[in-house]
């Protein structure tokens, strides 16, 4: 069956048209109500995970690009779509990250919450998301990234809390800080070059001046990284994550940090991949004090959730250095390093929205989570025990797992390079990771047992409940089994997909967005006339220096 | 010219927004982000070309860039741009206004502050174990079986704890918290 480029419109589409279904005839209802919007949402939850599956063999497997230019408009006037094999593995990793979420939201969220319009939220959340990963124009990802944020913003307030509120401040105003030095990005985009479609600034940037390029890589640094959680930017991540039902938590935890990095994985392939060696040195110091200052960070929390927010932030330093060596290294392993972080950003999201949902469940059956005033689960709740074992050691990286793979490749390629200094912090915060999971395994099952502060709630005593929420995490944890023990072509498919999202000139002519005016560009015009599309009147031949290609 | 006097703008209103962003009242946190958003409009609204008095149309289909080289017309796109970011930071902002003043009522305070609240008091300020009682772990404060069992569902949210006190007493004595 040849796959068509409108499906690139389903991921978008299926989320946000069920959610409006539901708000139209499931809204607001009682219990019956809700039934029926829980159905919904799976139903287009499972659609989604079937699309997305889709793509991914078209795209990563079989190494194909989709372009879609809605309403046919041509590319730089109209609205590109577009995936390779980078959009459609996040999108399958999203689409099983929130499926798996799905049943544990279902068993732990409270009748008010699911009254106050949680499950459309969640669907707008998913198609945010999508709609990042697979958006070719940067105003286009802005408005993306303001429909995940705003859906983020009220599924991490509903309920309103006193903690919940707090929290929501700080989220709100960091985030809304880092978009709008995106839409700052994107005005100096638009400014300079004339265009906001990707593979039209990708085309322009090389022929720009240092300064532009400076300026516009900076800008893009600043609000991606601090969507991602990077070293200086990253304080919205624990001051919010520790307070919304975990259900949410997982959720975040394993979809928004992973769009921040999506982005600079894709700005950093397509419009400035040669930043990627003169700026390796702030990269690699990015990285590695991401990576240590999130794993001291989490050794000094109290909390189940805080320890493991903490470990978001310091995992993203281990992709922010995959990416920084990702054109470094003899020329047979262009892109190992951003094979190897793309590998690592799989192992992430599965194993740490397993994690949180894990510290979800104690922190129900304990009625809190803080270390200090839980303890001695292992025999009342043996199999959660043995899966956040599991899913623990996985995250510091012990064999078997997925997270053994991912380090090692990481390791491997930072040693290959000689950049001992970043690779001997990353085996630093690996053990500090080892320690943190540790602990908190053993300060919440192996300690004296503890009363729980707050009694269970009855349906979540039930036992169809407790399945709901453990078969999930089960699910994941064996996810990231079969990740680690395939290890092999797992690692050859993320190269794949790193060296398709690396080849910058195959992204611009699959969306070819000069095609309309190609012959005047062969002949010269646009650069010795000036100006001559919409937008593109600062752009002159003084900036722009020679063009590329010889005169006729 | 212009062009100086709408880049002087930009900058001060980035100015004036990052200003009250960073002092503590949630009222001037909202305005900061409103002028924030202001500022970054203007920027877009700068980065199409400033032209006065030329439309934001050309006609001849045929001859495109030689008429549009020829005719410079305006740029109609940033404006499109500028009218969806206003879009969007008016419903975040209204959401912000409704987020502030659902916080004013549940805790009391006006002031924003961060994790380290404990710096503003007495003792050690790294001791966590008795934070207070505001960032509580208290997103189950709702019974799940209770609510779900209860078939009254002519309210929205159960009433929060502080709210079930005398709200006058409750407000006036809490918020000189951090004078």
């Amino acid at each position: 069956m040849a796959l068509s480029a409108n499906l690139l419109a389903a991921p978008v589409a299926a989320p946000l048209l069920t959610a409006a279904l539901i708000l139209m005839v499931a809204r607001w209802g009682g219990r019956t109500l809700i039934r029926h919007q829980v159905a919904l949402t799976a139903l287009a939850l499972c659609l989604n995970l079937g699309i997305a599956l889709t793509l991914f063999f078209g795209a990563a497997v079989q190494g194909r690009r989709f372009v879609l230019q809605f309403g046919n408009w041509t590319a730089p006037f109209g609205i590109t779509a577009y995936a390779d094999g980078l959009s459609a593995t996040l999108l399958l990793l999203t689409a099983i990250v929130a499926l798996a979420v799905y049943p544990f939201a279902v068993a732990t969220i409270d009748y008010h919450r699911a009254r106050m319009g949680f499950h459309p939220l969640y669907l707008f959340l998913l198609m945010g998301v999508n709609g990042a990963f697979l958006s070719g124009d940067l105003f286009n990802l802005y408005v993306f990234f303001e429909v995940l944020l705003m859906a983020s913003f009220v599924l991490l307030t509903v309920g309103a809390q006193p903690a919940q509120t707090n929290s929501g401040i700080r989220y709100v105003v960091l985030n809304l800080l880092a978009s709008t030095v995106f839409l700052v990005a994107a005005g100096v985009a638009y400014g300079t070059l004339g265009t906001l479609n990707m593979a039209q600034i990708a085309e322009r940037l090389p022929l720009a001046s240092e300064a532009v390029r400076t300026i516009f890589a900076g800008l893009l640094m600043v609000a991606f990284g601090s969507k991602a959680a990077l070293f200086p930017l990253f304080f919205w991540l624990p001051a919010s994550y520790h307070t919304p039902p975990p259900a949410v938590t997982a959720l975040f935890g394993g979809l928004l940090t992973k769009v921040g990095i999506y982005t600079l994985f894709r700005s950093f392939t397509l419009f400035f991949p040669e930043l990627l060696l003169s700026w390796q040195p702030a990269l690699l110091t990015i990285a590695g004090a991401t990576m240590l200052v999130g794993a001291l960070g989490a050794l000094a929390q109290p909390g189940i959730r805080r320890v493991l927010s903490f470990h978001i932030i310091s995992h993203v330093g281990f992709m922010l250095m995959g990416l920084a060596v990702a054109l470094s290294g003899n020329s047979l392993a262009i892109g190992f390093g951003l094979g190897a972080a793309i590998l690592y950003l799989c192992h992430h999201m599965i194993i740490k929205t397993a994690l949180i949902m894990a510290g979800g469940a104690v922190e129900l059956y304990m009625g809190s989570d803080r270390l200090a005033s839980i303890g001695g689960l292992v025999t009342r709740q043996p199999l959660l025990a043995f899966l956040f074992f599991m899913a623990a050691i996985s995250l510091a990286g012990v064999p078997p797992f997925s997270g053994f793979v991912s380090k090692l490749s990481l390791l491997q390629i930072t040693l290959d390079t000689r950049h001992w200094v970043v690779s001997g912090v990353s085996v630093f915060a690996s053990l500090l990771t080892m320690i943190n999971m540790m602990r908190l395994w053993r300060e919440s099952f192996w300690d004296e047992y503890s009363r729980p502060s707050r009694v269970p709630s009855r349906l979540l005593q039930s036992t169809r409940r407790q399945w709901m929420m453990l078969v999930p995490v089960a699910i994941l944890v064996l996810f990231s089994l079969g990740l680690g023990i395939f290890g092999e072509p797992a690692f050859r498919l993320s190269m794949k997909v790193a060296q398709n999202a690396l080849d910058r000139d195959a992204y611009i002519e699959a969306v070819s967005p000069s095609a309309l005016y190609s012959s005047d560009l062969r002949r010269g015009a646009f650069y010795t006339t000036g100006p001559t599309i919409p937008g593109g009147n600062t752009l002159s031949s003084t900036t722009l220096g020679e063009p590329p290609w010889p005169a006729r | 010219m212009t062009s100086l006097l709408l880049a002087l703008a930009v900058g001060s209103l980035f100015a004036t927004g990052t200003y009250m962003i960073m002092r503590r009242g949630q009222i001037k946190l909202i305005l900061g982000l409103a002028l924030l958003s202001h500022g970054v409009n203007l920027l877009l609204f700068g980065s199409g070309k400033l032209t006065a008095g030329r439309p934001p149309i050309f006609l001849d289909k045929r001859h495109y860039t030689e008429t549009l080289a020829a005719f410079q017309p305006a740029d109609p796109l940033p404006q499109a741009l500028i009218l969806t970011a206003i879009v969007i930071s008016f419903g975040i902002t209204a959401f912000v206004i409704v987020l502030v003043n659902r916080r004013h009522t549940v805790t009391a305070t006006d002031y924003v502050h961060g994790e380290f609240v404990p710096l503003l008091r007495e003792g050690d300020p790294f001791d966590f174990s008795e934070s207070s009682e505001i960032d509580q772990y208290d997103w189950l404060a709702y019974e799940v079986d209770e609510v779900y069992d209860s078939d009254d569902l002519s309210t929205g949210f159960p009433p929060t704890p502080q709210s079930e006190q005398d709200e006058s007493a409750a407000m006036e004595e809490k918020s000189y918290r951090w004078p």
